[in-house]
C-alpha cells in the first residue's frame, strides 16, 4: 500500500515525467528520495493514502445517496441497484483500509497542485464550450489556444495569438473540409452561418 | 496451418486496399509524431482521433488507431535515443544504451537497429497473433456467462497486479470505473441510474468524454507540473545502416527480445512494458562482457526495442479473442469498436472475419511502413523534437476540444470532459493511476450483464461461480495471483522488478 520504496517505474509514468527539474537521471532521483529519509512522526503517517482513502469513502457514499431509490432486487433477479451498491461497498472498504493503514505505516506526502495550469486549462476549455456554437470556431479556436496556453509559465501572449489563429485555420481546413465534420465555423444569428 | 495462411490471405486482401493502406500510413505517421513529441501519449491521441474515425469503415478505423499505437512505439525510441527522454514508457530501457550510442556519434546505427529489430518483432508477433487467434477464440466460445464473468474478474486482477503502483489503489480505480459504467439507463430494467435526470448522461457517461478527460486534459495538467529541458544530441546522426558486425551482434538479441516481448505482451496489465526490461536483463546476463552495457552496447538497444514492439502487438490477443482489453490503449480500442457497433469478443472472428484478419494483416503492413517512415525521415523527427511544450499545450487542447465537440456536437460534453480532467488530475495527486479506471469502465456493463445472467441461470446461487470448473479455476488463479502479489516477500520482489 503506497509503498515507501518509490518504484523507479513511477518515475517514467506520465504522472511524473522523467524530464523532471535538474535533469537528474532516474537513479539519482531515487537516491535523492531515499536520502530524504523517513517522514517525521505524526498521527497520519501517509497523508496521501489518508486522503485517497477519504476520497474513496466519500465517492462511495455519494453513489449510495445518488442511487438510494434504486431497487437492489434479489440475487436471482438482480435489480438496477445491486451492482452499483456492491461496487460502492467494495470501494468504501478499500478506502477504509487505506485510511487505517495511513496511521500505521509511513508513506508519501500529498503532492502540490499547480494551480496555474489547472485554472487556465479549465478556463480555456470552458471558453471554447461557450463560444463554439456561436460565434463558432473562428472565435473559440484562438480563444482556447490563448487562454489555455497561458497555463505554461513560459507562455508569450503574442506568440500564442498568432499560433492560435494559424492552428484554427488548419483545423477548419482539416476537420470541416477534409473530414467533413459539422463544426460551426462562423455563426452570427441572423447574419451569417458558415 | 493451411487455414492460417488462408485467413492471412483474406486479411491482406482487406488491408491492401488503396484506402486502407493510406489509412495505415496516416496512422503510423501520426503515431510516430506522437511518440516523438513531448507530452502527448498514444492514449490522448487515440481519443482525439476517435471522432475522426466515425465516418470510416470499422476496419479502417481500427487500422488507423492500431497504427497510432505501434507507431508511437517507434517514435518513442527515436526520442529515447536522440534526447535521452523515452517518448513512451516502453522505450525507457532504450535510453540506457541508445543515448550513449548517440553521444558516440552512432545515433543512426542505434535508430537503424531499433527499426530493424522492431520490424522483425512485428513480423513474429503478427504470426503469433494469427496462430493463436483461432484456438483461443474456440475456447472462449465454450464459455457461459459464469465463466465469462470469472474470466473478466481474472483479467482485471491480472491487469492490476502487473501494472505499476499500489495494488489497493489500482483496485479502487477499477471499482470506480465499474461504478461509472453503471451510470445511465440500466439496459435490463430500464431504470434511470444516478443521473439525477440530467439528459447528457442519460445513456451513460460517454466513453470519449471520460477517456479524454482523465487521459487527455489531466495529462496536460500533470505535464505542466514539471518544467522540461530537452537536450537534443549535438553529434551527427551518422550512417543509418548497421554494419555487418553490428547485425551479427544484434541478431540474437532481436530474436530473443521478440519472443520475450511477445510472450509478456499477451499478459493483461502492462505486458508491453515488462518485455523490454526483461530483454535488457537477459542480454546483460548473456553478454561476455556485461560492463559494455550502459556504455553504448548495441545489444542493449536491439533486444528491448524488439521486445517492446512485439509486446505492443501481442497485447491485441486478449482483446481480439476474449474481448478483454489488457491495458488502457486496448480499452480505447474496445470503445472504438463499440462505437462502430462491434462487440469485442470471440464472436468478432466468425462474424467479421474481414475486420479481424484485416486488422492483423495491417499490423505487418504498418510495421513495414514504419521502417520506411522512420529511417529516411529521421531529420524531420529531430526537428519535431525541438517543439517547445508551451506550444504543445494550446495545440493539444484545441484538437481535443474539437474532437470532443464533434462526438455528439455538444458543447456540454466539452465542459463535462473538463470536469473529468480535473477529477483525473486530483486522482493522480492522490496517487491513483487512471488506467484501471478505464478498464473497469469498459468492462463494467459486460460484467454486470454476465453476472446477472449467470445468477439467473443458477437461481440466485452464488456458488455457481465455484461449482463450474472453468469458472472456479479462473477465480482461484485470480485469487492466487493477488495473494502472491500482496504477500510481503513477493511484494518486495515485484517492486524490484519494476525498479530494474
Amino acid at each position: 500500500m503506497g509503498g515507501s520504496i518509490p518504484l523507479l517505474y513511477r518515475h517514467f509514468s506520465h504522472a511524473d515525467p522523467p524530464n523532471a527539474p535538474g535533469a537528474a537521471t532516474p537513479g539519482q532521483r531515487i537516491i535523492r528520495r531515499m536520502e530524504r529519509g523517513p517522514e517525521r512522526h505524526r498521527a497520519v503517517r501517509a497523508p496521501q493514502d489518508f486522503w485517497a482513502g477519504v476520497s474513496l469513502v466519500a465517492l462511495a457514499a455519494f453513489s449510495f445517496w445518488a442511487g438510494r431509490a434504486l431497487d437492489s432486487g434479489t440475487l436471482r433477479s438482480m435489480g438496477p441497484g445491486m451492482m452499483p451498491r456492491a461496487v460502492a461497498l467494495l470501494m468504501a472498504g478499500i478506502g477504509v483500509g487505506l485510511v487505517v493503514a495511513s496511521f500505521l505505516r509511513a508513506g508519501d506526502a500529498l503532492e502540490r497542485w499547480s494551480f496555474r495550469g489547472v485554472i487556465f486549462i479549465m478556463l480555456g476549455v470552458v471558453a471554447f464550450a461557450l463560444t463554439i456554437r456561436s460565434p463558432g470556431l473562428v472565435v473559440a479556436g484562438p480563444l482556447v489556444c490563448i487562454v489555455a496556453g497561458v497555463s505554461s509559465p513560459e507562455a508569450r501572449v503574442k506568440e500564442l495569438a498568432v499560433f492560435g489563429v494559424v492552428m484554427t485555420a488548419l483545423c477548419v481546413g482539416l476537420f470541416r473540409y477534409a473530414l467533413h465534420l459539422p463544426i460551426p465555423i462562423l455563426v452570427i444569428p441572423g447574419v451569417v452561418v458558415l | 496451418m493451411g487455414d492460417l495462411f488462408g485467413n492471412l490471405a483474406l486479411g491482406f486482401g482487406v488491408a491492401l486496399s488503396l484506402e486502407n493502406v493510406g489509412i495505415a500510413f496516416v496512422g503510423c505517421l501520426v503515431g510516430t509524431l506522437v511518440g516523438v513529441l513531448p507530452g502527448v501519449g498514444p492514449i490522448a491521441t487515440i481519443t482525439m482521433l476517435l471522432p475522426v474515425t466515425f465516418g470510416m469503415e470499422p476496419v479502417s478505423a481500427l487500422i488507423m488507431l492500431a497504427g497510432i499505437y505501434y507507431g508511437a512505439q517507434y517514435g518513442g525510441s527515436t526520442s529515447a535515443i536522440l534526447v535521452n527522454i523515452p517518448g513512451e514508457v516502453t522505450a525507457v530501457v532504450t535510453t540506457l544504451d541508445g543515448h550513449q550510442m548517440a553521444k558516440q556519434g552512432r545515433a543512426g546505427v542505434a535508430l537503424g537497429i531499433a527499426a530493424i529489430g522492431s520490424f522483425f518483432a512485428g513480423t513474429v508477433a503478427t504470426l503469433i497473433i494469427a496462430a493463436l487467434a483461432t484456438p483461443l477464440t474456440s475456447i472462449a466460445l465454450l464459455f457461459g456467462p459464469a465463466e465469462y464473468f470469472s474470466l473478466m474478474v481474472a483479467g482485471l486482477v491480472f491487469a492490476v497486479v502487473l501494472a505499476r503502483g499500489s495494488i489497493p489503489k489500482a483496485m479502487a480505480m477499477l471499482l470506480l470505473g465499474l461504478l461509472l459504467s453503471t451510470v445511465g439507463t440500466d439496459l435490463e430494467t430500464g431504470a434511470d441510474r444516478m443521473t439525477f435526470g440530467w439528459a447528457p448522461i442519460a445513456d451513460g457517461v460517454d466513453f470519449a468524454v471520460l477517456a479524454m478527460g482523465i487521459f487527455g486534459f489531466a495529462e496536460v495538467m500533470r505535464n505542466l507540473d514539471v518544467t522540461e529541458k530537452r537536450d537534443v544530441v549535438k553529434a551527427a546522426i551518422g550512417r543509418l545502416l548497421p554494419s555487418r558486425e553490428d547485425l551479427k551482434a544484434s541478431a540474437g538479441p532481436i530474436v530473443r527480445g521478440s519472443l520475450i516481448g511477445a510472450g509478456l505482451g499477451i499478459l493483461p496489465g502492462n505486458g508491453a512494458v515488462l518485455g523490454p526490461f526483461a530483454s535488457y536483463t537477459l542480454e546483460k546476463k548473456l553478454a561476455k562482457d556485461s560492463r559494455r552495457f550502459g556504455r553504448g552496447a548495441i545489444e542493449g538497444v536491439a533486444g528491448p526495442e524488439s521486445a517492446n514492439n512485439a509486446g505492443a502487438q501481442t497485447s491485441f490477443i486478449p482483446l481480439l479473442t476474449l474481448g478483454i482489453p489488457p491495458n488502457a490503449v486496448m480499452a480505447l480500442m474496445v470503445g472504438a469498436m463499440t462505437i462502430h457497433g462491434i462487440v469485442p469478443g470471440p464472436l468478432v472472428m466468425t462474424r467479421n472475419p474481414q475486420l479481424f484478419w484485416g486488422l492483423i494483416a495491417s499490423m505487418w503492413i504498418g510495421n513495414l511502413m514504419l521502417l520506411v517512415i522512420n529511417l529516411p525521415l529521421v531529420g524531420v523527427w529531430v526537428r519535431f523534437l525541438r517543439v517547445p511544450y508551451r506550444l504543445m499545450v494550446p495545440a493539444i487542447l484545441l484538437f481535443s476540444c474539437i474532437g470532443i465537440y464533434s462526438v455528439n456536437n455538444s458543447a456540454t460534453d466539452v465542459i463535462l470532459t473538463a470536469a473529468f480532467g480535473l477529477a483525473g488530475y486530483a486522482l493522480t495527486k492522490l496517487g491513483f493511476e487512471p488506467a484501471p479506471l478505464l478498464l473497469g469502465y469498459v468492462l463494467g456493463r459486460l460484467m454486470e450483464e454476465n453476472l446477472r445472467r449467470a445468477l439467473a441461470i443458477a437461481r440466485g446461487d452464488l456458488a455457481t461461480f465455484v461449482q463450474r470448473p472453468v469458472s472456479a479455476g479462473l477465480l482461484v488463479l485470480a485469487a492466487l495471483v493477488l495473494a502472491v502479489a500482496v504477500a510481503p516477500s513477493i511484494r518486495r520482489r515485484r517492486e524490484e522488478v519494476f525498479q530494474e
